[in-house]
């Protein structure tokens, strides 16, 4: 069999989903146990998938596979029943476990594993799209390689033969590994390769994650990611944090907020207020959602504050100083935001406790972002929020396996190392960088100055087009893998990643799509065979790994193979794991925000990239249910636009469907204007994810791609990419189109009837609810 | 002036009509042609619609009724041409019908054929369209009795098959006139098939006449309800702008109305094709003029009543759809509509235009076009403006797929009515016979009682 | 074949109605949706794509108002003439609502659409015409339609993408209409499994796709005729009736403190899906 096949029977997963439970009791039940050989006696559960499904893998006639017989199918193997193997989402780092359904060894639909303290059984949109990603039409199905200007269809030994004539004479330093967020055991393995090298030239990259927040967060509470107890608070106050949207752990957040809105402990209704410049899903959501002037979140939350001491509530010496100067009435004029909302903001704070102050990336993404998250961040300490909502998350106790949190301070070391032409090989593994980074990098162009480029690919991304090895990988849902995910909710875990399904690339010919650790495993071998000769794949990598470590993982009581099993049937470990304590220091050291940006003449309006739940950076826009699964606010699908106020629009002589170009310094882009009125009237917005010039038939060449015109600004403190800082104009080019979107032609008007009711809190009882 | 002339041989009569049966002239060839291309057309349209699937019509959830089921409705109506003139006018002793029955009634039964095409278009899957049928099966699965759709399949069909029967039962007598008059060769064959054994014999001039006037009988109901039924497709629905209970009279109104409008249309031009003029005479016009312009009246008032039930209703949906089509993207097809159904027809008040030919011809083809957008108005407006205003939908315009079927429709019908006239009397020939009977058994009573000279009538 | 039969028949399928004397039994599927939960994330309508093989149409599909999505969030503003939303939007979750005396049911010409006994709106494919007349008559219009024939159309379903299509629901070809069956196989399965084991279906047993998915539980789906599952709870604390066409509660003076509402109610279609407001706070 090929590295990376099944090898292993994952038991089903009980859950309540009709079908399977008959399933599930025959196989549980001590009477009717499992034979693990019987399934190997079938050389795999792939080879039966192969024969059931029929799907075109290679059939019976050929005598390349095994026939299974109906007749005497196994009990994983009842044509017409699903079975359910416990996996992990990776559309998103998020961690989400999820179960997939799968009948006659296809995998057809993915739910949300109840088990997991991260998701309890639900998923997003994006995570329902997994299943597209696998089945996905335009996946790399073999290796490539560069020949002038056209790619040629090689061999897997040929193209690790290739690397290791390419690795031969380079020093470490001359090395370069781009990735997006890793954990678990790839990340070690990861490790170990470059270590062979001696080079430390890990890059890690995320283009939309937290990484000021993170940084903030350290600073104020001495944990990047502590814990937000969204369910415990009365009164959340989100500047810019985008939870039931894209941030951090979208799915997780949303069940919390559930729970928030019910007052699920004593029945009175948590408060939302959202604080940012372009209205997001959760800002929509909001019972008040409040526009700041872009970029003086910070000063807002020194302003409330300063308001709730003046309010009567204890502010220490240092404190008070630190926001001495933000009276309402300053406050007020800087931000945009009345003197009267932010009385009626400080009183909300005031009655209910506790509350939670959230930084999200709308305040982030500033030259100043790490002073707006640190002035945020002091909202919660001076409001006693630290300890309550704000705790300390458990941590995995494998520091090896932790996550490595990506950033764009890392994209610009690496682009800078590039521009002075200093790798020889580069690497690059789940970020598409010529796609992400901002126009003013010039990335495309430095990147043609790296020596030998491999690119670990799922399909051909702009990035991969610059290649000169592209190797396909599995599909998540045909791939090992262990993932620690960033956020933990309530416990420690760590994340199991099983094949749901037999490849759908087959390995035949030394072609097919492999999976990245056992890549990585092959790659390692070349440096230090000695090491690694006892791992056939990853698989076996992974399974002696963790039975190595049974007995802090749990597994004390039991045997290898049932431990294995049960591991591996639940697709997660919990685990105990250690609490670090909060630091309760008040992060006043050093804050000083800058006052609001006079207005440039040139470019006025200050652009805003909005992160879609669905599309995040690009990298799943070529899955067609998410181009069509309109965007919540605007409705629109498979195509971008750009936000202005109708009362900017109205100024510009701009109406929907004009097409516009905004230009920056940076560059420019043409696309449709939608009139929202969910954003600051001197701030634009375009969403990211689209704007393809590859990756597949259903990304590429819809909408345009915000990333090419952000200016290159960072935040000062921690070198990230000041995501909100690129400033435009808006002009008018003569067309117009239609907007493709949902909505109909009256916009979200009720015209009167009773289709969306609300009712304001004071009139009813949430507590005598079911 | 009479409607006919007293004095016409019945030798006359017979030559002038059989003359319209000989071979055509050019015109008519170069008119065949352009109707088949246009059938051309339609049938591309449909195949190509067919093969693809119902999106090309552009179409669009929940915009799924547009120009197919407008046409359809105004076809059926134009059907009521032929039951009108034919059989009410009958039964009412209008001598003045005569000379135009015959082309009335065989417009009835082209614009049911046409219509029909309609229902076949417009469906999803034309070739299930049996499933509508309660024919015998062995899952005992029978149609949906409770659907207005299917009263609408069974009333059409009923009354397609009736206005068939009618409108040839009606023929027998001319077709052994033409049987008699011709050479020996296919048409003579045809003739003497069709007239079945015709000798006018008393017993069977006394048959004739019991079966005729119990077919003309039976299709006033019919045709008072085909039309009342599709309206009931409309009625019965619980949509805002279609849940009217005027809709039945409306529509048969409406359907009269174009019917009578058509006639004006088709008399002008046989009447100047084949020179007719000594049978559809200007009087015969005049009073095809008048009753136009009365059932105009009709239709207008009962337009005006529904606006208003609508308006002084509290009904909120069904006055948004109204205001939508006075003021929204159809403003300008229902205000056209308007303005042809009920402000057009007051040139036919006028004396003078009574009987003017090009005023009346220009006229009677605003009447129609007035009638079609009549149709189109009652369909399109709700679905873009229905209960639900998210799913409201103003740009929906249809696509050339159909304009291109129901331009073809017109070529379809233009295309049956030509052969008709050319193979089939378009003038009854017998009837016209009675009627210059009728009148100069009138005048020589008149003469003889002295009235005729003091009346001071009859002077021409 | 014959006409006894016929009207034997008529008048048992004319039986299953809110309004009548006989009660569904032992099932009757409902739904309640939490609008103050409900964040309109549109993992519900993704969910739905997943698990009932609905094409995607493309740009130019959904341009032309062709889009499939049997679940659409419906997003609303407030209409008060704010300059800004500063009260945030309104989410609304709209599938077909399974009516209980459904318009689009009466007008099909070839009972293609039927009220099944367990009070589900059913769809069959196999006998649909396509006259769309359903579509025309439902007042919320969430009938779909299949314009073209989605199977046989480039980048609808290409290879290995068809490999995902749920076995249990039928691929539809061209012509026939669709909408949201409160994911039937899954009710199917669910009430074969409790017959093996000689039981009604308990609560939980059984969950729509959308529901499955929601991250904030927005979604209840269950048997409104079983005292012990939640919509039944649901229902009952908001007081709404399912054979009502004005529930008694929204005549209290000053309106009821309950939350719950069906929409287009005073229609009397009896929908199946109950509503609870969306709260908005007041302090703020
Ligand atoms: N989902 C679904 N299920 C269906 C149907 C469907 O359309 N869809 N169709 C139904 C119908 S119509 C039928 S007929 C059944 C068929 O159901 P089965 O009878 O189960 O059909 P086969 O898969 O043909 O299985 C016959 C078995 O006999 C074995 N066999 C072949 N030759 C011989 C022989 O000479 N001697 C012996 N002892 N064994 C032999 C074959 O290897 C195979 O394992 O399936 C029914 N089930
Ligand atoms: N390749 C292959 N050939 C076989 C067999 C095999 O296993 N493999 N098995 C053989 C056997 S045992 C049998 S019994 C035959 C079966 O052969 P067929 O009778 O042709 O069987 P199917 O293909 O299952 O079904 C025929 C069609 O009926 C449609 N259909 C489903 N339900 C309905 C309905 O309610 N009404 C209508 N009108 N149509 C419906 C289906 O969509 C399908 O297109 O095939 C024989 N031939
Ligand atoms: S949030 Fe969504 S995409 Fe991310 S892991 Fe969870 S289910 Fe997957
Ligand atoms: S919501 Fe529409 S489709 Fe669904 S049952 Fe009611 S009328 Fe029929
Ligand atoms: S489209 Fe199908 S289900 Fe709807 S009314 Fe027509 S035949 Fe019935
Ligand atoms: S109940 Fe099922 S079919 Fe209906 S919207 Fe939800 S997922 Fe779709
Ligand atoms: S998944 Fe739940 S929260 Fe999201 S839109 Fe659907 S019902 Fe609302």
């Amino acid at each position: 069999m090929n590295s990376g096949s099944i090898k292993q029977l994952k038991k089903p997963l009980a859950i309540r989903l009709g079908e399977q439970t008959v399933l599930a009791k025959s196989l549980v039940m001590a009477e009717h146990p499992f034979d693990r050989r019987d399934f190997l006696k079938v050389l795999g559960w792939g080879g039966a998938a192969v024969a059931l499904s029929g799907c075109g893998n290679g059939s019976v006639e050929d005598g390349k596979e095994t026939v299974v017989s109906y007749v005497e199918t196994n009990d994983y193997m009842i044509p017409s029943i699903s079975v359910y193997f416990n996996s992990t989402c990776t559309q998103c780092d998020a961690g989400c476990s999820i179960t997939g359904r799968i009948r006659e060894g296809r995998v057809l639909k993915l739910e949300g594993n109840p088990d997991s303290t991260i998701n309890r059984g639900k998923t997003c949109g994006l995570g329902q799209a997994g299943v597209q990603h696998h089945y996905n039409p335009d996946r790399v199905r073999e290796p490539l390689l560069r020949t002038g200007d056209s790619g040629e269809a090689i061999t897997w030994e040929k193209a690790y033969a290739l690397i290791a004539e390419k690795m031969k004479d380079v020093s470490g330093e001359e090395i370069a590994f781009l990735s997006g967020g890793v954990s678990g055991h790839l990340k070690v393995l990861l490790g170990n390769y470059l270590d062979s090298f001696r080079s430390k030239n890990h890059f890690v990259y995320e283009a939309i994650a937290p990484a000021v927040m993170r940084a903030a967060n350290k600073k104020s509470y001495g944990v990047e990611m502590p814990r937000f107890n969204i369910s415990k608070a009365k009164v959340v106050l989100s500047f810019g944090a985008d939870f039931l949207g894209a941030w951090v752990s979208p799915v997780h957040f949303s069940q919390q907020y559930a729970q928030f809105r019910k007052g699920d402990e004593d029945g009175q209704r948590g408060v939302l207020v959202q604080i940012e410049s372009k209205m997001t899903l959760t800002g929509a959501n909001a019972d008040r959602w409040l526009v700041v002037r872009p970029g003086t979140e910070g000063i807002l939350a020194l302003g409330i504050i300063n308001a709730l001491g003046a309010a009567g509530l204890r502010l220490s010496g240092d404190v008070a100083g630190a926001v001495k100067g933000y009276d309402k009435a300053r406050v007020s004029k800087d931000t945009g935001v009345s003197a009267e909302q932010i009385d009626k903001i400080v009183a909300l704070l005031k009655a209910r406790t506790p509350s939670l102050v959230l930084a999200g990336s709308a305040a982030e993404g500033y030259a100043h972002g790490s002073q707006n998250a640190a002035a945020i961040n002091l909202l919660n300490q001076v409001l006693g929020n630290v300890g309550k909502t704000v705790e300390a998350a458990e941590v995995v106790p494998f520091p090896q396996m932790a996550p490595t949190t990506g950033n764009t301070a890392a994209l610009k070391k690496l682009n800078d190392g590039l521009a002075a032409g200093k790798y020889k090989v580069l690497f690059s593994y789940a970020a598409n960088p010529v796609f992400t980074a901002p126009g003013a990098m010039k990335f495309k162009d430095n990147l043609a100055k790296a020596g030998f480029k491999v690119v670990f690919a799922h399909y051909l991304d702009e990035t991969a087009l610059q290649a000169d090895l592209v190797l396909p990988l599995d599909s998540a849902l045909e791939d090992w893998g262990t993932q620690v995910p960033e956020y933990l909710a309530t416990c420690a875990q760590i994340n199991i990643q099983q094949p749901l399904m037999e490849k759908l690339h087959a390995n035949t010919d030394g072609k097919g799509t492999r999976g990245m650790g056992d890549i990585l495993l092959t790659l390692l071998k070349q440096r230090r065979a000695e090491e690694y000769k006892g791992f056939a794949d990853y698989y076996a990598y992974l399974r002696g790994a963790l039975l190595k470590n049974k007995v802090a993982l749990g597994g004390h009581k039991v045997d290898d193979d049932t431990f294995w099993n049960e591991t591996l049937s639940k697709g997660i470990i919990k685990l105990e794991g250690h609490v670090s304590a909060l630091s309760s220091r008040s992060g006043t050291a050093g804050l000083s925000l800058p006052s609001p940006a006079a207005i440039d003449a040139q470019y006025p309006l200050q652009l805003i990239p909005s992160v879609n739940a669905s599309l995040r950076d690009g990298r799943h826009t070529n899955q067609p249910w998410l181009q069509e699964s309109p965007d919540p606010l605007t409705t629109i699908v498979w195509d971008s636009w750009v936000e202005i106020h109708p009362r900017k629009a109205a100024e510009l002589g701009i109406e929907e469907g004009d097409i516009v170009e905004v230009t920056g310094k940076n560059g420019s882009v043409k696309v449709q204007a939608y009139l929202f009125p969910g954003i600051h009237p001197d701030a634009i917005s375009i969403p990211l994810g689209r704007g393809h010039e590859a990756l597949g038939r259903y990304a590429k060449g819809y909408g345009v791609n915000p990333f090419q015109i952000l200016d290159a600004v960072f935040d000062k403190e921690t070198g990230e990419l000041a995501l909100h800082e690129t400033r435009v104009k808006v002009s008018k080019t003569g067309s117009r189109v239609i907007v493709v979107k949902d909505e109909g032609p009256v916009g979200g008007r009720q015209m009167g009837k009773k289709i969306a009711a609300r009712l304001p809190s004071d009139k009813v009882k949430l507590s005598e609810e079911i | 002036m009479n409607d006919i002339r007293e004095d016409i041989a019945w030798a006359k009569i017979n030559k002038d009509v059989l003359k319209s049966l000989e071979n055509p002239r050019k015109l008519f060839w170069v008119i065949l042609l352009i109707a088949i291309a246009a059938v051309g057309v339609a049938v591309g349209c449909e195949v190509y619609q067919y093969t693809v699937g119902l999106g090309v019509a552009n179409f669009s959830n929940p915009h799924v009724w547009g120009l197919y089921i407008a046409t359809f409705i105004f076809w059926i109506g134009m059907s009521h041409s032929g039951t009108l003139l034919s059989a009410i006018l009958h039964l009412m002793h209008a001598d003045w019908r005569k000379p135009i029955y015959r082309f009335a009634e065989a417009m009835t039964t082209f614009s049911l054929m046409t219509a029909g095409l309609f229902v076949a278009v417009h469906l999803g899957r034309v070739w299930q369209i049996y499933y509508a049928l309660p024919y015998p099966n062995g899952r005992q699965v029978w149609p949906n009795f409770q659907s207005p759709l299917l009263w609408d399949a069974m009333a059409i069909f009923t009354y397609l098959s009736s206005s068939i029967l009618f409108l040839y039962v009606g023929m027998i007598p001319d077709l052994a006139i033409c049987r008699d008059n011709m050479n020996p060769g296919w048409r003579r064959k045809l003739y003497t098939v069709l007239a079945l054994g015709w000798e006018g014999t008393d017993r069977q001039w006394r048959n004739f006449r019991v079966t005729y006037l119990t077919i003309a009988c039976f299709l006033i109901p019919l045709a008072v309800s085909v039309h009342s039924i599709v309206a009931s497709d409309f009625a019965m629905s619980q949509q805002p702008g279609w849940h009217i209970t005027s809709f039945p009279p409306y529509f048969v109104a409406g359907a009269l109305y174009s019917g009578c409008a058509a006639i004006i249309t088709l008399f002008i031009i046989l009447r100047y094709v084949f020179k007719f003029e000594e049978y559809m005479t200007l009087p015969i016009l005049k009073k095809i003029v008048r009753l136009t312009f009365a059932i105009a009246m009709v239709w207008t008032y009962l337009n005006l009543i529904e606006y208003a039930a609508v308006w002084y209703g509290h009904d909120q949906a069904s006055k948004d759809v109204l205001i939508q089509k006075m003021v929204g993207p159809y403003a300008p097809f229902w205000w056209t509509m308007n303005i042809c159904g009920s402000v057009v027809p007051f040139i036919m008040f006028f004396k003078r235009f009574q009987t003017h030919i090009p005023v009346l011809f220009a006229v009677s083809l605003l009447l129609n076009l007035g009638m079609w957008l009549e149709r189109w108005m009652i369909v399109a407006p709700t679905f873009s403006h229905g209960y639900y205003p998210w799913t409201w939908d103003h740009d929906q315009w249809p696509s050339l797929v159909q304009w291109g079927i129901v331009f073809g429709s017109f070529g379809w019908f233009t295309l049956l009515f030509m052969v008709f006239c050319k193979v089939f009397p378009s003038v009854s020939m017998y009837e016209v016979k009675e009627m210059v009977y009728h009148r100069s058994q009138a005048t020589k009573k008149l003469e003889a009682t002295g009235k005729l000279a003091a009346s001071g009538k009859g002077a021409h | 074949m014959s006409v006894t039969s016929l009207l034997e028949n008529y008048s048992e399928f004319r039986h299953f109605h809110p309004v009548d004397d006989v009660p569904h039994n032992p099932y009757k599927w409902a739904m309640s949706i939490d609008l103050d939960a409900c964040s309109g994330c549109n993992a519900c309508s993704v969910a739905c794509y997943a698990e009932n093989n609905l094409p995607v149409v493309g740009r130019e599909g959904f341009a032309h108002g062709q889009a499939m999505h049997w679940m659409r969030i419906e997003r609303y503003w407030d209409e008060d003439g704010r300059e800004f939303p500063d009260q945030g939007a309104q989410f609304l979750p709209m599938m077909c609502q399974q009516c209980e005396a459904a318009p689009c049911e009466t007008v099909c010409p070839v009972g293609a659409t039927n009220h099944t006994p367990d009070g589900i709106n059913s769809q069959i494919y196999n006998r649909c015409i396509g006259s769309r007349y359903c579509s025309a008559n439902c007042p919320y219009k969430v009938r779909y339609f299949n314009w073209y024939d989605y199977p046989t159309t480039d980048n609808v379903w290409p290879a290995e993408m068809n490999q995902q299509l749920n076995p249990d629901v039928t691929v539809r070809g061209k012509g026939v209409m669709e909408k949201c069956t409160f994911c039937i196989q899954r009710v199917t399965v669910a009430k074969n499994n409790a017959k093996n084991e000689g039981r009604l279906i308990h609560d939980g047993d059984v969950q729509t796709a959308c529901q499955q998915a929601c991250p904030t539980s927005a979604i209840s789906f269950g048997n409104l005729v079983d005292p012990e599952s939640k919509v039944y709870k649901q229902w009952k604390a908001q007081q709404v009736e399912l054979d009502k066409d004005a529930q008694i509660k929204d005549k209290e003076e000053g309106g009821s403190e309950l939350r719950g509402y069906r929409i287009f109610e005073e229609l009397r279609p009896y929908p199946s899906v109950m509503y609870l407001e969306r709260v908005r706070e007041s302090a703020v």
